[in-house]
């Protein structure tokens, strides 16, 4: 496989996992706003510009926040990089240059939810935004169930994979660090709220009940994004795949020694220091260090695959 | 009556002075036509409707496009290109004789390269001057005295052709570099098949797919090395390519690596894939690049395109190159003109196609005829392609014919003309109805180190969407339709 295919799979996963989790986050935002008093309109959408980290480039274009320019700008805007919409044409625009190597059943799933997008305009939204997102959290899951019951268990489908947890790990960890920011000085019961809603983001809701029916407190809903180790959308089961996946790469034995075991140890890493977490660190303030940390973990991560993977110009021949 | 046949007292398919394809006169069908004909007129204008939307939304969900590059978009168009379902039909004499002309032609301009970076015969010979050698701008010095794999400069051409009033083919052009279209070709057919099983079943016509493994042992031919299994690899520009979706299709299908520059290193005088695995040894490139992008270091220094030493790697005969660089050199619009006059030089015959004639506008009673008769010439500069920098007299402006004048007069050497062709006409589909559009054929050649040119049976037919338009380009908004050559 080129090196170059390599990184444009990785990417594939990254971005369909990041069009899902905009789709979810914007989604839950609509629980938010029925279940806590804002005090201004505008500051309803200024939040979902901020849980997305575009609140510079959504300023360049606009002046206020309103639902439909934050809607629009975040769900369909081509020219807003990190756009839902920006992802799925990225992804699409990715597998269209290794099309050959990839079944074409997800060719054809991938070129149809970007086809759709484009035809959806932000009316289409406004007339129904629970559907609208639903819509696209289904894609994306026809998308991850083609990929998971057709694709060879090879080199590309590890890429996707790897792409997609390293993305979910990093995700999770964003919304709850703009949680605990933006909540240090409400009361317990706001930051309850918040991540509530977090909770639901992830469709956790569920699954969290099952553990701490009786107990929820905004530590346990920490504790279970964390470091749960059996709910799939946590920082540490997301790391636990993502390590296995980056271990199962079948690289020459030759080029061992050099990016590929850094990488493998790195992942091992994080994922250790998770799977030793004590409960004192996920709450108070320690937890937004924990958070720090862990952001800065994936970003290194993401670093060192690059290094590794994606941009040798050695030749050994 | 059937639906599509034209209406008494009125006539929707007007014929006009124009050899059309498929009705020899306003009342019959030619007889190669009658099937489809039949067939055609047997839907209702609806359903006709209803499966020309069906084609185009598969191409789109495909990926079966092309892209527009327009500067005020931020982000380019993709367009499928327009597919026509009425199919062109060749009958099985008219395709023998096309084809004879074509590996004629093919095969003196290939003698021509080979001579041109040679022993440059025909110019001592005072056949061709060597003025229009030496200021042309595909010349490449770096090829002269080079031995390419098997002596085949044109691995891939597409010859233009058009029927005149008269109902006999003429030569339009000569595409030697690396011509687009094989894979609505390829596609084109599939599709049909897909959509009209009956149309296809029950006509006999000769099938394209074996041509395709024709294409991959043509490429497999040229490799240097003994190897059995030779790496093969097409080298695009990249996806933001107009022709993307064919080197993607084209890689696909052959199962060749499709790589970008980046994707290739050259060291020590070989070029080699950059796997995860390590390096492997390219031995066969199949480049969609101009010869200008190619390399760095022998062209363009500042393109990002190429591959930094592929040219070094080709002079030690490690790599085959496909096309060779510097093909361009026979398909200028100027030399064009001497290309009958090559036919005769090498291979001692008389054409069997001819040429539209064309005047040189470095010439000065050309010119002055020209100039004279500008509304009904068009006029072509000798280095673009793709219908640009292209002046019809007949549809210009009297603005547009001025400033063209000007053009011409300011470095005429950059300009041919030629005579209004009446390209023949075929039916397309035209809300639901039966409509003549003019239309040319674009053949595929195919030659590998032995030398001998294959001819795809049928190539693709190209259409002026425009009712009345001449320009059948897809970069000008012009269609395809799949063509059919009778076995």
């Amino acid at each position: 496989m080129l090196n170059r295919n390599a990184e444009a799979l990785f990417w594939i996963g990254r971005y369909i996992e990041r069009a899902e989790n905009h789709a979810r986050l914007i989604d839950v935002h609509y629980h938010i706003q029925q279940e806590e008093d804002f005090q201004a309109e505008g500051h309803k959408w200024s939040r979902l510009i901020d849980a997305l980290g575009v609140r510079n480039e959504y300023l360049q274009q606009f002046e206020g926040f309103c639902e439909q320019d934050v809607l629009s700008f975040i769900t369909l805007d081509l020219g807003n990089s990190n756009s839902l919409f920006s992802c799925v044409h990225q992804a699409r625009n990715n597998l269209r240059t290794l099309r050959q190597h990839l079944p074409s059943e997800l060719w054809d799933i991938i070129n149809s939810f970007n086809l759709w997008l484009g035809e959806q305009s932000v009316a289409d939204i406004l007339s129904g935004p629970h559907q609208f997102y639903q819509q696209v959290k289904e894609r994306a899951a026809m998308f991850l169930g083609a990929e998971q019951s057709v694709m060879l268990r090879g080199n590309e489908w590890r890429f996707i994979e790897s792409g997609r947890f390293l993305e979910r790990a990093e995700n999770t960890t964003r919304i709850l660090q703009a949680v605990t920011v933006s909540c240090k000085s409400k009361d317990i019961n706001a930051i309850y709220t918040q991540l509530q809603a977090v909770l639901k983001s992830v469709s956790g809701y569920q699954a969290f009940r099952r553990y701490y029916a009786d107990a929820m407190s905004p530590e346990s809903i920490l504790e279970f994004l964390i470091v749960n180790a059996y709910f799939p959308r946590s920082i540490r089961f997301s790391f636990h795949k993502l390590e296995e996946h980056l271990a199962k790469l079948q690289l020459d034995s030759s080029e061992k020694g050099s990016g590929h075991e850094r990488v493998i140890r790195q992942a091992g890493k994080i994922k250790a220091e998770l799977d030793y977490m004590e409960k004192e660190e996920m709450s108070g303030d320690l937890v937004e260090d924990v958070l720090q940390s862990l952001m800065g973990s994936c970003q290194k991560l993401g670093r060192t695959m690059e290094g590794a993977f994606f941009r040798r110009e050695g030749v050994s021949a | 009556m059937s639906k599509l046949d034209p209406l008494p007292g009125l006539s929707p398919y007007p014929l006009q002075h124009f050899y059309d394809e498929m009705y020899a006169d306003e009342r019959s069908i030619r007889p190669h036509y009658k099937h489809v004909n039949r067939m055609f007129s047997g839907m209702s204008p609806e359903e006709l409707q209803l499966k020309q939307k069906t084609m185009q939304r598969r191409m789109m969900e495909e990926g079966i496009t092309f892209t527009l590059y327009n500067p005020a978009q931020d982000h380019p168009m993709e367009r499928t290109i327009p597919f026509d379902m009425i199919p062109r039909i060749i009958p099985k004499g008219e395709w023998e004789r096309l084809e004879a002309g074509i590996v004629q032609r093919i095969t003196a301009l290939n003698l021509f390269i080979h001579d041109i970076y040679h022993e440059q015969y025909i110019v001592k010979d005072g056949v061709v001057p060597r003025r229009m050698i030496i200021s042309n701008c595909y010349f490449r010095p770096e090829m002269s005295g080079l031995r390419v794999p098997g002596g085949a400069y044109v691995t891939t051409s597409g010859i233009d052709l058009i029927r005149h009033h008269d109902g006999e083919y003429y030569v339009l052009e000569d595409n030697l570099r690396t011509p687009s279209g094989f894979s609505y070709l390829f596609k084109g057919r599939s599709l049909m098949n897909q959509l009209f099983p009956e149309l296809s079943l029950a006509s006999s016509i000769r099938d394209v797919d074996h041509s395709l493994n024709r294409f991959l042992s043509v490429l497999r031919s040229l490799s240097p090395s003994r190897t059995k299994d030779p790496v093969i690899a097409l080298l695009t520009p990249g996806e933001y390519n107009s022709a993307y979706y064919e080197h993607a299709f084209l890689a696909q299908q052959m199962g060749i690596h499709l790589v970008e520059g980046r994707d290739l290193v050259a060291r020590d005088h070989k070029v080699y894939l950059k796997e995860m695995n390590g390096m492997r040894r390219v031995d066969v490139l199949y480049r969609r690049l101009d010869d200008d992008f190619i390399d760095p270091l022998a062209f363009q220094p500042n393109s990002l395109l190429g591959v930094a030493g592929l040219m070094n790697a080709y002079r030690a005969g490690n790599i085959a190159i496909a096309n060779a660089p510097g093909t361009g050199v026979a398909d200028d619009k100027a030399m064009y003109v001497y290309v009958p006059d090559m036919i005769r030089y090498y291979l001692n015959e008389e054409p069997i196609l001819g040429n539209v004639p064309t005047y040189l506008l470095s010439r000065t009673q050309e010119r002055q005829y020209v100039l004279d008769n500008l509304n009904e010439m068009v006029v072509k500069e000798t280095s673009l392609s793709g219908g640009y920098g292209m002046l019809i007299g007949s549809e210009a402006s009297k603005e547009e014919l001025a400033d063209f004048r000007l053009k011409i007069l300011a470095d005429p050497v950059r300009y041919i003309a030629q005579p209004i062709m009446s390209l023949s006409r075929a039916p397309v589909l035209s809300g639901g109805r039966m409509a003549p559009r003019h239309i040319d054929l674009r053949a595929f050649v195919l030659m590998g180190a032995d030398r001998k040119p294959h001819v795809i049976p049928g190539g693709l037919t190209r259409v002026a969407m425009k009712e009345g338009s001449l320009v059948v380009n897809s970069s000008q908004g012009g269609g395809v339709k799949d063509t059919w050559v009778m076995a």
